[in-house]
């Protein structure tokens, strides 16, 4: 499914779905552990002092980096 | 699995023979308050044999039966993407059923079950024998999240008991459950075929993790850890989590605003975060320092003063005053314990610190903040805090390194901590800044601070693309769990095991180095004093100081004195000042601002050996100072933190930069004057 726009784009607040994970296999390993892989559900809490956003992933807040942040691509869920 | 495998000493083991019971979970699950509850204070901390991978182990008595207990690095998956996650992944999944633990307690967060389902997922498709401690119940509580523990212990295949090790609630259940398992020693749970072989078939650390059919392959971008996931399993698991959630838990609809999230929205926001962040170290920087000084003085005092007088009194009375056998027990010995001791208060400090940070939540926010700031020298934002403890004392800035979950992040860590200028130096900088620039003196410490600082960001990136090019990829992907309130009995026993450790270590090291360097100033090397009545000049430490004083001539201060001084500086930057006092036989000064006649002396020296450039030369031994090896300390804790090899890597490192510096420093300057 192509994405709407970029995580760091995304709105916060909002129901995300993730569609897009074009991270490093790294990255995209370690975003699997924490149940953010293509499909998954998520909604932005807020921006972080490193310019990356905290997600509420299922009951789990997960800080992400900026960097990441633009890898992943979302739509409005 | 027997104990003797990976037990430390016999006192903290169970024996070679006992049950090994392994500690398993992701980080932030409560799993090392769990092993300090189930341990009590029969815990040792060291590195796994063969890694630097950190691993604590312990004795738990259950019933009449005594087990040996491993507290495993956190892990959020069996997909190591780090050399602990590796050690975790290899001492479960080996094929070699004699190196894995009898039963495996694996940790799950109630608050946040399907976070804690996954690395369960993949434990229940082996034959483990494991059961799972349900921790977090009273913050699960108060998000109203209830959960049908028999369903749950039903859907996982194996026993479930809910557990609380920070109130040591749960815990005889625990035990109870544990020795049963023990007892039957075989899963309940059949695992799938295919299951099994997803995870048997992935390549070890030292594996290039080549791509196969319906896997993903990968090098974890520090070139030791690898490993390849299906996507088809993983969609299975995250297919089992669902089912699993929705058969055990009630919990209430949409998202509700936590304490934490309110919390974070001020300590994690941009501008206002930062500024908390800061406020944070100042405030660890200040404790570590002003707060422990006085305790250091007083120790320092005791021990040189009346400690020492006590037993040249006592020595004279038995008509032993004045011999080798007072210089051996006074300016070795007590000298040596005296120096190990100062730290204490230091170490105390920091390590209960480091614990409340710890305990409390906040690091993980204070390594979000620092995150950007950090990754230009490839370190996740945690680095911070050794760096800035590390200004205040080198020792408890790489005993601060193990927040570092990474081993190559904790290794470059410690490797850079000896370049910040620690106050020890600021001492020396101090006197030699009013002898040799007056009112610049200021100054001229000032750009010390801001070389160290320059210093730590070029050898960074240095040794990141020379020995580790890929760890700026390790991508910041970061858990937050609930703040929680830190508990006096956690705290208490987290630093008291960080202490021991550091005491154990660090005890022999810096007592045979001080040892060391008397023996060698007693030896006489004229043929004509006596042992133990020889003047620095003549003894056995006099003569080598004279045979590495000429490695100096480029730096401009190759006086044996000086060089002299600098070995002194190896047990601890203070004795710079009183080795120069003992060699000129001068006193030392009554204050580091007014250095007298000793810097006067030393002003002369340095005026000769530099051939009429004293200031460049002044500077480059300055720079020299900074660079290399702060004191025996230090490496002690090093040797704690890294191993030996990678100790002695930086010592090497240290002294090749602090010559390159100086000679650059000196060569150049003299160009200039």
């Amino acid at each position: 499914m192509a994405a709407d726009m970029t995580l760091l784009r995304a709105p916060i607040g909002l129901p995300l779905v993730l569609d897009e994970v074009s991270t490093s296999p790294v990255a995209a390993r370690r975003l699997l552990t924490f149940g953010l892989r293509e499909g998954a559900s998520l909604t932005l809490l807020q921006r972080t002092a490193s310019g990356g956003r905290i997600a509420l992933v299922g009951e789990s807040r997960i800080a992400l980096g900026k960097d990441v942040c633009k890898q992943l691509g979302v739509s409005r869920g | 699995m027997r104990a003797a495998c990976c037990a430390g000493p016999a006192n903290t083991s169970a024996g070679p023979d006992a049950a090994v019971v392994a500690i398993v979970g992701a980080p932030n699950t409560g799993k090392s308050t769990l092993f300090n509850s189930l341990t009590g204070a029969k815990v040792t901390m060291g590195n796994w044999p063969g890694t630097t991978v950190e691993v604590s182990h312990g004795r738990w008595q259950l019933g009449d039966q005594a087990v040996t207990v491993i507290d495993l690095p956190g892990a959020y998956s069996l997909d190591p993407q780090s050399p602990d996650e590796q050690l975790t992944h290899d001492l479960l999944l080996d094929p070699d059923p004699r190196e894995r633990p009898d039963l495996t307690i694996v940790l799950a967060d109630a608050s946040r079950l399907a976070h804690s389902l996954y690395l369960i997922s993949q434990i229940r498709e082996h034959r483990i024998n494991f059961v799972v401690a349900l921790t977090m119940g009273d913050i699960a509580a108060k998000r109203g999240i209830e959960i049908d523990v028999d369903a749950l212990a039903t859907a996982i295949g194996a026993p479930v008991v809910p557990t609380n090790p920070r109130h040591r609630t749960g815990l005889k259940d625990l035990a109870a459950t544990a020795s049963s398992s023990l007892t039957l020693g075989h899963p309940l749970f059949a695992p799938s075929a295919d299951a099994r072989r997803s995870l048997d078939s992935q390549p070890s650390a030292e594996n290039d993790g080549k791509k196969g059919d319906g896997h993903t392959s990968v090098k974890d971008g520090k070139g030791d850890a690898c490993c390849c996931v299906s996507e088809a399993n993983a969609e299975e698991r995250f297919a089992w989590i669902a089912r699993t959630v929705a058969a055990t838990t009630n919990a209430p609809q949409g998202y509700r605003q936590s304490f934490s999230d309110k919390v974070d929205r001020v300590v994690t926001a941009p501008v206002v975060g930062p500024l908390i962040f800061l406020g944070v170290m100042w405030v660890v920087f200040q404790i570590t320092t002003a707060v422990a000084a006085p305790l250091q003085d007083w120790l320092d005092q005791l021990f040189s003063g009346p400690l020492s007088d006590w037993t040249r009194d006592g020595l004279g009375a038995i008509g032993m005053g004045g011999t080798w056998l007072e210089g051996l027990l006074v300016d070795g010995l007590i000298a040596g314990v005296g120096a190990l001791l100062t730290f204490v208060p230091l170490m105390a400090l920091m390590f209960i610190l480091l614990a409340l940070l710890e305990d409390s939540g906040y690091l993980g926010r204070a390594a979000l903040v620092a995150d950007r700031m950090m990754r230009v020298l490839g370190l996740p934002g945690k680095a911070f805090l050794p760096f800035i403890v590390g200004f205040g004392c080198n020792v408890p800035g790489v005993a601060a390194t193990r927040i570092l979950p990474d081993a190559a992040q904790r290794i470059l860590t410690c490797l850079l901590v000896p370049f910040t200028a620690c106050t020890a130096r600021l001492t020396v900088f101090v006197m030699i800044g009013t002898t040799f620039f007056g009112a610049w003196a200021g100054t001229a410490v000032f750009v010390m601070y801001l070389i160290s600082i320059h210093l730590i960001i070029g050898m960074g990136w240095l040794l990141r693309k020379w020995l580790w090019p890929n760890l700026v990829e390790d991508p910041l992907v970061l858990d937050l769990p609930p703040y929680q309130i830190p508990t006096l009995r956690i705290t208490a026993s987290v630093a008291w095991l960080r202490l021991k450790g550091f005491l154990q270590t660090a005890s022999g090291i810096i007592v045979v180095t001080v040892c060391a360097v008397w023996l060698l100033q007693s030896i006489p090397a004229d043929g004509k004093s006596g042992f133990g009545a020889v003047e620095v000049g003549d003894s056995a430490y006099g003569v080598a100081a004279k045979a590495i004083t000429p490695v100096f001539e480029p730096t401009g201060f190759a006086s044996w004195e000086t060089t002299s001084a600098a070995i002194v500086g190896f047990v601890a930057k203070e004795a710079v000042i009183s080795s120069w006092a003992q060699t000129y036989a001068l006193a030392e000064p009554e204050s580091d601002t007014e250095p007298g006649s000793l810097g006067a002396r030393i002003l002369t020296d340095f005026t000769k050996s530099s051939g009429g450039h004293p200031i460049p030369a002044a500077l480059a031994f300055m720079v020299f100072l900074l660079a290399y090896t702060p004191c025996v300390a230090t490496l002690a804790a090093q040797v704690r933190e890294i191993g030996l090899k990678w100790t002695l890597f930086g010592v090497a490192l240290q002294l090749v930069t602090a010559w390159l510096l100086a000679v650059a420093f000196f060569q150049v300057g003299r160009l200039i004057a």
